[in-house]
């Protein structure tokens, strides 16, 4: 039993001695001390035996002198059964680092949303957070709680009437309100108001400053509307203020040809493909098509990178759009209308967002060389008023 | 000479009752039923196979003759063979060692 014991410890192995010696071997082999157990004939020189693992040693000593073939055919016992748990020990480890990368890649932060702000205010908003150590690619694990970083928000940033942090899954959504500030603008520098462009005066308010004008005057660019100075002749200044609406008038020339020619692309669209690399272009696919007849090329090259360095393969592509050529020809009517609407506008692009077209007028509309010569009036109501300060400097 | 000793041998042997394969240099041999033959103080396995194992020792071979035999477990100077046992043969050497 101990004997068993032993060799379960040891470990064994089982080992086919091949050879025309085999019992002289063996003989050497067990002067040398070694244990040799289970031994069967299988064939005429063919031997399957047993021996203690560190015997292994003394047979391989031995087999050149006898000449004799050894191969392993399996081993028992601890060193082997060790081994073999070993073996499955690195599949265990890989399970379980497969599982903590799992574990971390979930419980990283991979985003953060910001809504209902305006951008100063969210750059704000992430800048903050970031010095929290929240922010993308941060594990979330020993973050501080939402609720923490909402009231950190709230007490750090004032501009924030109220923002709600919710975690959701890997990502961080957050919704802001931002405080409306009234009564924020404390200018107290003296200044006048002057008018911005000629124009008829249609309404005044002023809210801080003495009027200058009337409604319906007509005041010239840089004219004061308002000033001020409260009392004539006085050194008492202050800031004014206030809004005056004047009609304001806009000419509007335009040149419409009558004949247009058109470029459409009909969608058959024609791809080559070639391959950059370096300043060599290899043609891939594709570069015997689209050549005929009209068509618009578009030219687009992938660009590539790997770890941020660009490679210096890229694919091109050229694309070859075919192209219809149509012509309209417009009505001089129809040319009134596509010059009113395309006036318009442009106009009110210019113009603030409060200023309104009141009223427009052709002023003249002929027809000659094949175009169509349209000249249009606006009149607008717009706030012409801007502050001017006052130097006191002297 | 070696004649001699071996009277000598047998002598001590028999006077002080000592078991005589220490004394001679004769292997033991213990067999249980057919099945277990258990060899000490052999000298060397001179053949071995499944119906014939042939074992030197002193003074000739001993041939054990049987079917399936199998070498349970081989030592310096100790062998256990296992199978189906027949007979077992003693050939001394022809000068009596």
């Amino acid at each position: 039993m101990m004997k068993n014991q032993h060799d379960f410890f040891q470990g064994s192995i089982t080992v086919q001695v091949e050879g025309p010696l085999i019992e002289p071997f063996l003989q050497a082999c067990t002067k040398r001390g070694c244990q040799i157990t289970d031994m069967k004939r299988i064939g005429d020189a063919v031997v399957i035996l047993t021996i203690r693992l560190k015997d292994w040693k003394v047979l391989r000593e031995l087999r050149k002198k006898y000449r004799c073939k050894l191969s392993i055919k399996g081993g028992k016992g601890v060193p082997f059964i060790v081994r073999h748990l070993m073996r499955r020990v690195s599949v265990l480890l890989a399970f379980v680092a497969a599982i903590v990368v799992i574990f971390l890649l979930a419980n990283t932060l991979w985003s953060i949303k910001v809504d209902g702000l305006s951008p100063e205010l969210k750059a704000d908003v992430e800048g903050k957070l970031n010095s929290y150590g929240v922010s993308p690619g941060k594990l979330t694990i020993g973050m501080k709680d939402p609720n923490e970083i909402q009231q950190q928000l709230l007490d750090d940033i004032p501009d924030l009437l109220w923002i709600g942090v919710k975690k959701q899954g890997t990502s961080y959504h957050l919704y802001g309100v931002e405080k409306i500030r009234h009564d924020t603008d404390k200018n107290t520098r003296p200044s006048n108001l002057v008018a911005s462009k000629k124009g008829m005066i249609i309404e005044t308010f002023i809210k801080k400053g003495r009027p200058m004008v009337a409604v319906y005057d007509v005041v010239d660019k840089g004219q004061i509307l308002a000033t001020g100075q409260l009392v004539e002749e006085e050194d008492t200044f202050v800031h004014s203020d206030g809004e005056v609406i004047a009609e304001t008038w806009y000419r509007v020339e335009q040149d419409l040809p009558m004949k247009q020619v058109l470029m459409l692309t009909d969608g058959t669209v024609e791809s080559e493909y070639s391959l950059k690399v370096g300043k060599l272009t290899i043609p891939l696919w594709g570069f015997w098509k689209g050549k005929e007849g009209n068509f618009r090329e578009e030219t687009h090259s992938s660009n590539w990178s790997i770890f941020g360095m660009k490679i210096p393969f890229h694919i091109k592509t050229v694309d070859h759009y075919s192209i219809d050529q149509k012509s309209y020809e417009s009505s001089k009517e129809e040319l009134e209308d596509m010059g009113l609407s395309a006036a318009r506008s442009g106009l009110l692009q210019e113009l603030d967002e409060e200023a309104e077209i009141k009223e427009e007028k052709v002023l003249h509309l002929s027809e000659e060389n094949g175009k169509v010569k349209l000249i249009l009036l606006y009149k607008v109501y717009e706030n012409i008023a801007v502050t001017k300060y006052i130097s006191q400097g002297d | 000479m070696s004649k001699w000793q071996q009277h000598i041998r047998t002598w001590i042997g028999r006077y002080f009752d000592l078991p005589s394969d220490v004394m001679l240099d004769l292997p033991r041999i213990t067999t249980i039923g057919s099945i277990h033959v258990y060899i000490e103080n052999h000298t060397g396995l001179l053949h071995f196979s499944d119906q014939e194992v042939r074992i030197q020792y002193k003074k000739g071979q001993v041939r054990i003759l049987g079917k399936d035999l199998g070498v349970k477990m081989m030592l310096k100077e100790e062998l256990l063979l296992e199978g189906e046992l027949k007979s077992v043969e003693f050939l001394p050497d022809s000068q009596g060692g």
